[in-house]
């Protein structure tokens, strides 16, 4: 990974402290963003197997980015901004992350390691890998200071909470402001807008959400909704409001919840894909589009539009790449020169991406040489609230994803709960818009007709 | 080394998954369970979709029963002090609960074909103690048995607990069980193949009040006695024991170190698995939906796989025993109440023994994967089988938790989730026979500490079904008890 030559201007130069050794970074970029540009590849090391990791989703939603950060343990480094200074640490690697003696493990146990049956019931071997066990597990390290006194909680009520500010959220939010109903939007992200701003482009995508396109107070940036709950006082989403200074804890209570949370960025199991230098395509654009980070040279694997329109990014972005292969087939006739349809797909290199190979048609293996692989796979929809909600979820054989079953107008099976975007399905930006507005529309009929049967 | 990984906070590879299916387990609940996916730090995020899909294509479940394990909050991991600064109005009980578990699951989780027509044996409920009873009647020579479970297996109490076991009690009885048990639980990976990894760390029960303290004081001699070695603690030597403790307040310290945690879920793989090897038929996805009866007997188990004929019937559903032994006709006087519990972020290990504030029912351990698992009983807490959690149980016990502990203070709660005690107003079991159903046998009632019990109940009760010899646990503990007046208080009882 490097950072593009037009990088410079996007923050003030600081530096941060990684284990004594002093490393660059851009003030308030993720830090695992400035790690990799400053080509620390590896950050950590996994918990069973010692295996190298560096960043993979930069979502917050898989763990290969953890690290100790200025003491705290098992700190989202993809997440939390830089700052001068700033004290990292890399967990779980004896004596160093990228010389760690317990890497054996994973040379040990190829096939892996059954902690359910090994030297189950064996005298003394037993005992001995009871005590061994203990010491090789957990991750991060205790704090060695106590948290300082938290802000008081904040409660908030308003008629409709939603959740998510991308495509769909936006949609969604624009609908119920023209119709004057008091909402609040929630964005996990520092800036609105979701792929719009940092996804593979899409030809018919809406634009980015313009400045004041919103109201302020019916937005709320950086902060991370942690759970659709119930209390005397009714349904609430509780989250964690990190958008002014300390965080504080937060509690929406709303008469109708709008989820459009978005999806995580899957893991695609195939040979080696947790080797640094692998990441799910949702990073990459982000690395590229946001932070002006992007690899030398790329293979690109997965299926679906989003593999192509990747490959078109990364190409105008300077990015060699190596080798485009969808896994699902057949290659569309508008698709980057060189794209096939391959199988068994396999990242090379010890602790970092060196190379990346597959299965052609012909049942030849092909490797190229890259020093990232990039995985283009559609998102898994966030439905965790949507069903703590109340609302039922299915599994969709076709798109390989749990899905939010909803009608077209976003209902789910909970009276109070509509859903609208990837968290139903993965949809294309403009998709999902669409599914905003009508869900929004729904929603606000809703309400009109609960206050006119209200007063009847 | 080339490893293709599913889910990489755990370290779960595609060979795992594929190992698991071969093992039998073939929902997406028990592949969890099984090979740990989904309980790292991103809590399925990135790998829930992959195992479906492998699941999918390895045809271990058709698309209908692929449902997705139960989402718990947070959604992301939030740290402790936060979730501490919610204020609790703690003169008014909980209400609600995310997210609700599946009542009914899909048609195609359940086993293919019928159950058997007939069985000298039917044990409802498929937890560890009805597991455990079926097992131990197998090495009596008793294999004509049929394991009835609702769900997959770990779905119900014995899924849900913290893994605690502990002699520290306030009976001679439980005091005894509990000793058998946690001895039957060191060789357990040698009598059934699996490791449970038992960590003898020990209990350090805290009192806050004088009255809890001479009780702790009390139950320590009655220990002793039994050869249990507990000892009152000076505040210098709890410090010793967990560095950091807070003892502020604490009028009495009681440790001892042979109590420990146990990992509850591979109890149940190991006697389901030496069940069926014995040729005993352990049904999941298999629910009771009647009994029928006459002459003062049960003689047939109605589930919604068709009828089983039987000689003797054992309710041993936990907090759905009322439920079930309404249907046939008994009332009995359990309750259901809902305890709450977490798991924190991995983190190495600091902590030995569990720890429980005996007033406030706080109760906290590290797990062997390194995890703080802990929770605290709710006084309020209605009546009812609920399952779903709160933001007031994180909140109360983030706040009590960091009391005790207060550099815990910046670790992040991953997943909280719920379970059901099964509450008798004396706070022991029902055990024995029923009276007016003769050979409806009651094995429930153990308030949150069944699971430790288990091994060793299981075995008195196989003992007395197969030889008719007389144990006074089945009349001691008879449900017949209420109606006499004859009860038997426990008062070491968490939460």
């Amino acid at each position: 990974m490097r950072r593009l030559p037009d990088a410079a201007s996007r923050g003030k130069s600081i530096t941060m402290d990684l284990e004594g050794e002093t490393v660059p970074a851009i003030e308030g970029e993720p830090v695992a963003c400035s790690l990799i540009a400053a080509g620390e590849s590896v950050l950590a090391r996994s918990i069973k197997y010692h295996r190298a990791r560096g960043p993979y989703c930069f979502s917050g939603a898989c763990s290969h980015c953890l690290m100790r950060v200025d003491g705290l343990p098992n700190v989202y480094t993809c997440r939390v901004p830089a700052r001068q200074g700033m004290k990292l640490e890399r967990q779980n690697a004896y004596p160093s992350a990228k010389v760690d003696v317990f890497e054996a493990i994973d040379w040990f146990f190829p096939k892996g390691l059954d902690h359910h049956e090994m030297f189950a019931g064996v005298p003394v071997a037993e005992q001995v890998m009871a005590k061994v066990a203990r010491q090789l597990a957990g991750l991060g390290l205790l704090p060695t200071a106590p948290a300082p006194e938290r802000l008081p909680v904040e409660t908030v009520r308003t008629r409709v909470a939603v959740v998510g500010a991308g495509a769909a959220g936006l949609a969604a939010a624009q609908v119920l402001a023209a119709q004057n109903l008091p909402f609040l939007l929630l964005e996990r992200d520092n800036v609105l807008g979701g792929r719009l701003l940092s996804g593979v482009p899409e030809a018919d995508a809406p634009p980015p959400p313009a400045e004041g396109l919103l109201a302020p107070e019916r937005v709320r940036t950086r902060v991370t909704v942690i759970g659709l709950f119930d209390d005397e006082e009714g349904r609430f989403l509780a989250a964690v409001n990190e958008g002014t200074g300390e965080p504080r804890l937060l509690r929406v209570y709303a008469e109708r919840f709008l989820l459009a949370p978005g999806g995580h960025p899957p893991m695609l199991p195939f040979e080696n894909n947790d080797l640094p230098g692998v990441y799910a395509s949702h990073a990459a654009s982000l690395l590229v589009r946001r932070y002006g980070v992007a690899p030398e040279v790329a293979a690109l694997v997965g299926s679906g539009p989003e593999l192509y329109a990747l490959a078109r990014l990364m190409t105008e972005r300077g990015t060699k790449v190596a080798a485009v292969v969808d896994l699902k087939g057949p290659v569309p006739a508008d698709a980057p020169a060189g794209a096939v349809q391959g199988s068994e797909p396999k990242a090379h290199g010890h602790n970092a991406v060196s190379g990346f190979s597959y299965q052609d048609a012909s049942g030849r293996r092909v490797k190229v040489a890259c020093d990232a692989v990039l995985v283009a796979v559609a998102p898994s929809p966030s439905f965790e609230l949507a069903r703590q909600g109340g609302a039922k979820v299915e599994y969709d054989e076709a798109r390989e994803v749990f899905a939010v079953v909803a009608d077209a107008e976003g209902r789910t099976e909970a009276a109070d709960v509509y859903v609208a975007g990837d968290v139903r399905g993965a949809r294309s930006a403009a998709q999902a818009a669409a599914d905003g507005r009508r869900a929004a529309e729904a929603l606000a009929q809703s309400l009109t007709r609960a206050a006119v049967g209200g007063k009847s | 080394m080339s490893k293709a990984l599913v889910c990489s906070c755990e370290d779960v590879t595609v060979e795992d998954i594929r190992h698991a299916v071969a093992k039998g387990f073939r929902d997406v609940e028990s592949v969890k369970r099984f090979t740990g996916f989904g309980t790292g730090v991103c809590q399925g995020k990135s790998c829930l979709s992959a195992v479906a899909a492998l699941l999918a294509k390895e045809k271990a479940q058709k698309p209908e029963g692929i449902v997705p394990f139960t989402p718990r909050p947070p959604l992301y991991p939030t740290e402790l002090s936060l979730l501490a600064s919610l204020p609790v109005d703690e003169s008014k009980p909980p209400v609600g609960g995310v997210p609700q578990e599946l009542d009914t699951f899909p048609a195609t989780l359940r086993p293919e074909g019928a159950v058997p027509t007939r069985a000298r044996v039917v044990i409802v409920g498929g937890g560890v103690l009805g597991l455990a009873l079926a097992y131990n009647l197998s090495l009596r020579g008793e294999t004509d048995v049929v394991v009835l479970e609702r769900g997959y297996l770990c779905a119900g109490a014995s899924g849900r607990n913290g893994g605690g076991v502990r002699m520290q009690w306030g009976t001679a009885a439980n005091i005894e069980l509990a000793k058998r048990s946690i001895e039957l639980m060191g060789r357990f990976a040698r009598d059934l193949g699996i490791n449970v990894w038992l960590r003898q760390g020990g209990y350090l029960f805290m009192a806050k009040t004088k009255a809890v303290a001479e009780r702790l004081e009390r139950n320590a001699a009655l220990h002793n006695k039994h050869g249990v070695p507990t000892r009152m603690l000076t505040l210098d030597e709890a410090r010793d024991v967990v560095p950091g403790l807070s003892l502020k307040d604490a009028q009495a310290v009681s440790y001892n170190p042979e109590d420990g945690v146990i990992f509850p879920w591979p109890f149940l793989w190991g006697y389901a698995n030496a069940c069926r090897k014995a040729g005993i038929k352990v049904e999941t996805y298999t629910r009771v939906t009647g009994f029928e009866l006459s002459g003062g007997l049960v003689r047939k188990v109605k589930t919604d796989r068709g009828d089983i004929s039987c000689d003797t019937v054992v309710v041993a559903t936990g907090a759905w025993s009322p439920e079930v032994a309404k249907l046939a006709g008994v009332s009995l006087p359990n309750e259901p109440h809902r305890h709450e519990i977490l798991s924190t972020e991995p983190l190495k290990p600091f902590l030995g023994p569990l720890v429980s504030v005996l007033d406030s029912g706080l109760y906290f351990s590290q797990s062997m994967r390194g995890e703080i698992v802990g929770g605290m009983g709710d006084p309020l807490e209605p009546a009812g089988l609920n399952m779903g959690s709160t933001l007031r149980f994180v909140s109360r016990f983030a706040r009590a938790l960091t009391e005790q502990l207060p550099n815990l203070g910046h670790v992040k709660v991953l997943r909280q989730w719920a379970g059901c005690y099964d509450v008798t107003p004396d706070n022991s079991p029902i055990l024995g026979r029923t009276p007016g159903l003769e050979n409806l046998l009651q094995l429930s009632g153990f308030v949150g500490h069944g699971f430790m019990m288990a091994p060793a109940v299981a075995e008195r009760m196989a003992q007395w079904m197969t030889t008719g010899a007389s144990d006074e646990l089945f009349t001691r503990f008879n449900l017949r008890r209420f109606h006499e007046g004859k009860l038997e208080r426990e008062d070491m009882i968490i939460g």
